[in-house]
């Protein structure tokens, strides 16, 4: 593979001999795991397995702890939410992120807000926006006023607002951080068929699931994790959901 | 982009924004704090005045000597309690600001004083007192960023930190100065832009006027105002959003201590001299009038038009109290049982809602 300092420049993204540790625990060790163009990664494995601590290492709100990042083939250091930003990566994250306190609206542009120059916010703009995306990814019911506090709606109405706000922002990498755990059955179908149009407009995606065959519906790629590195990796041509289930329930 | 559930929000939308005002009113008394407290307000004026009415020699409420006392003594404790809401809403507590009031304000007098800024001086300065409101307004802020820095640094409750920075201020005024009262009586313009009055409205109530509209569009439509709610609602989502919740912080500590200054200048200039242990208790009056107004004591709720009800009702009763001639303990009951009662309200509120 390539030498210490350049990546592959068909990966948007790579990280290379990642490791993690909360005090003594490792939560990442030397993992490889990288994003190419044009491609859906299935992120698997067991309850504690190291995913979300991947995926937030990769937003860079969890800085690794030694091991190198390329970004199209770039070395590239993301230790803060901004780094990432730069780079094009937006997440659902697992725990959500949404302030209850605050509408949907402001919930969706928060840190993003569209303002003025001097920086007081457009708030007709910011509505419409809001209203516009709420209805492309997911179009949950029941959620039909943009100024309604977050707190108030229900779970899979949360994930949804979540999930708009990452894929309103989206360039070049989503990562979904089991988006779908709240979700009704048909917003989950949705929702998958979301990640492969996006993937044909040039956004490549993450996702973390539990759910196998969800993963076999629209990933390209499958990297199984366990104890904080990589088990088995596979493209989908090469694999079966036999395979990958012995895989996740073996390690 | 657009969907069809796009154009269900936008119709609901619509839908409510055809209400008529009448039912916006009542939703908006329904749905926030606010709407509480601006009815308990209401029902408080109205009692004190009915009763100013049958009663006009025993309950002077309604004498012009009292309007003019109330318009002139409102502002110092609304002027703190604007900074200490703001810091409330971003998550944390200052209880420093009282002592803090009146260590500032005693920097500013000497400062003035001693740069001949008293009107009894034979060749009396006009600009000394601005020096010393600007070096007094300097030391307040610089005390709020230090505030933050501890318990930012260390990561402990503010409540903590600005307990000891309480003490610690408290005792630094009467290390630095004694116990004795300070005389501050500037000169003009200072003294009018201060001190002055316009018809019955005194300089200061302006001045509070002024910072509660800065403060609205600062809170709620400026981009920062945003993050104060976002962080003092929830960090973690903040942080994974990409906004810096210490430099957020350290914005609002410094507001709350440049607030206190202000608030302790404010004062001395109307009443023309400093008492070093003036401010103590306004801390908690101010956190008073913020949780009365709706704002949540563990941060990301609450609005300038709330502090501002807040601080109207917790002086009115005061004020209520004073024609009584109840004796001081009176209030702080008074006030105790309202935050009580406050935080049932804003509580029960929510979960209404929910
Ligand atoms: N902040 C933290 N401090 C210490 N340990 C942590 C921290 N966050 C995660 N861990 C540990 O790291 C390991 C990996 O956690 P992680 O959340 O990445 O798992 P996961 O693969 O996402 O699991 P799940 O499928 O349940 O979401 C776990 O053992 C967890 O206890
Ligand atoms: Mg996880």
């Amino acid at each position: 593979m390539a030498s210490n300092t350049e990546g592959s420049s068909d990966w948007l993204y790579e990280a290379r001999n990642i490791t993690k540790k909360y005090g003594s625990f490792t939560a990442l060790d030397s993992m490889n795991f990288h994003i190419a163009k044009n491609e859906v990664v299935g992120l698997l494995g067991d309850n504690g397995a190291g995913k979300s601590t991947l995926v937030k290492m990769i937003s860079g709100i969890n800085p690794p702890t030694s091991g190198d990042i390329f970004v199209n083939g770039k070395k590239t250091e993301i230790r803060t939410r901004s780094d990432s930003e730069a780079a094009g990566i937006e997440t659902i994250y697992q725990d959500i992120a949404l302030v209850d306190s605050m509408s949907i609206t402001r919930n969706i542009f928060m840190g993003r807000e569209i303002t003025n120059r001097f920086g007081f916010m457009d708030h007709k703009k910011m509505e419409d926006v809001a209203i516009d995306i709420l209805g492309s990814a997911v179009q949950i019911s029941g959620i039909d006023d943009p100024r309604k506090e977050v707190g108030f709606l229900s779970g899979g109405q949360k994930q949804a607002v979540a999930i708009a706000r990452a894929v309103h922002f989206k360039r070049n990498i989503l990562l979904l951080d089991e988006p779908t755990s709240a979700l009704s059955v048909r917003e989950t179908e949705h929702l998958l068929k979301y990640v492969g149009d996006l993937k044909k407009q040039g956004t490549s995606s993450v996702l973390v699931t539990h759910n196998l065959y969800h993963a076999f519906m629209v990933c390209d790629r499958f990297v199984v994790m366990s104890h904080g590195t990589k088990v088995f990796e596979a493209t989908k041509k090469d694999t079966t959901i036999e395979e990958l289930t012995d895989h996740v329930i073996r390690t | 982009m657009s969907s069809g559930q796009s154009d269900h929000i936008r119709k609901a939308v619509a839908e409510r924004n055809k209400r008529p005002l009448a039912n916006k009113f009542m939703d908006w008394i329904r749905d926030n704090p606010e709407g509480g407290i601006f009815i308990m307000f209401i029902a408080a004026q109205a009692a004190a005045i009915i009763f100013g009415l049958l009663f006009p020699d025993q309950f002077r409420y309604l004498a012009p000597a009292n309007i003019t006392v109330v318009l002139k003594s409102i502002a110092p404790l609304g002027i703190m309690a604007l900074g200490v809401g703001i810091l409330m809403i971003a998550g944390e507590f200052d209880l420093s600001v009282g002592a803090l009031y009146s260590f500032t304000a005693i920097v500013c007098a000497t400062v003035s004083n001693n740069l001949l800024g008293d009107v009894g001086e034979a060749e009396a300065s006009a600009v000394a007192p601005f020096i010393g409101m600007a070096v007094a307004l300097g030391v307040g802020t610089l005390a709020g960023i230090v505030h933050a820095f501890v318990t930012l640094r260390f990561n402990i409750p503010s409540f903590i930190t600005t307990l000891g920075a309480m003490l610690i201020w408290k005792g630094g005024t009467l290390l630095y100065h004694g116990a004795r009262a300070l005389r501050f009586k500037p000169t003009e313009p200072f003294a009018t832009m201060f001190g002055g009055e316009v018809g019955v409205v005194h300089a200061s109530m302006i001045w509070f006027l002024i910072f509660c509209v800065i403060f609205y569009y600062l809170l709620h439509h400026h981009k920062l105002g945003n993050h104060f709610y976002a962080v003092g609602g929830n960090r973690n989502a903040a942080v994974a959003i990409g906004i810096d919740p210490a430099r957020t912080k350290y914005i609002a500590f410094a507001i709350a201590g440049f607030m206190a200054t202000l608030s302790g200048i404010v004062a001395a200039t109307r009443v023309g001299s400093i008492q070093p242990g003036g401010g103590l208790g306004m801390e908690l009056q101010s956190i008073a009038a913020c949780v009365i107004g709706g704002l949540a004591l563990n941060g990301g709720r609450g609005s300038i038009l709330g502090i501002l009800f807040g601080t109207a009702l917790v002086f009115t009763i005061q004020d209520v109290l004073l024609l009584l001639q109840a004796p001081a303990f009176y209030f702080e009951m008074f006030v105790g049982t309202m935050i009580v009662i406050a935080v049932i309200m804003n509580t029960a509120v929510r979960r209404a809602k929910a």
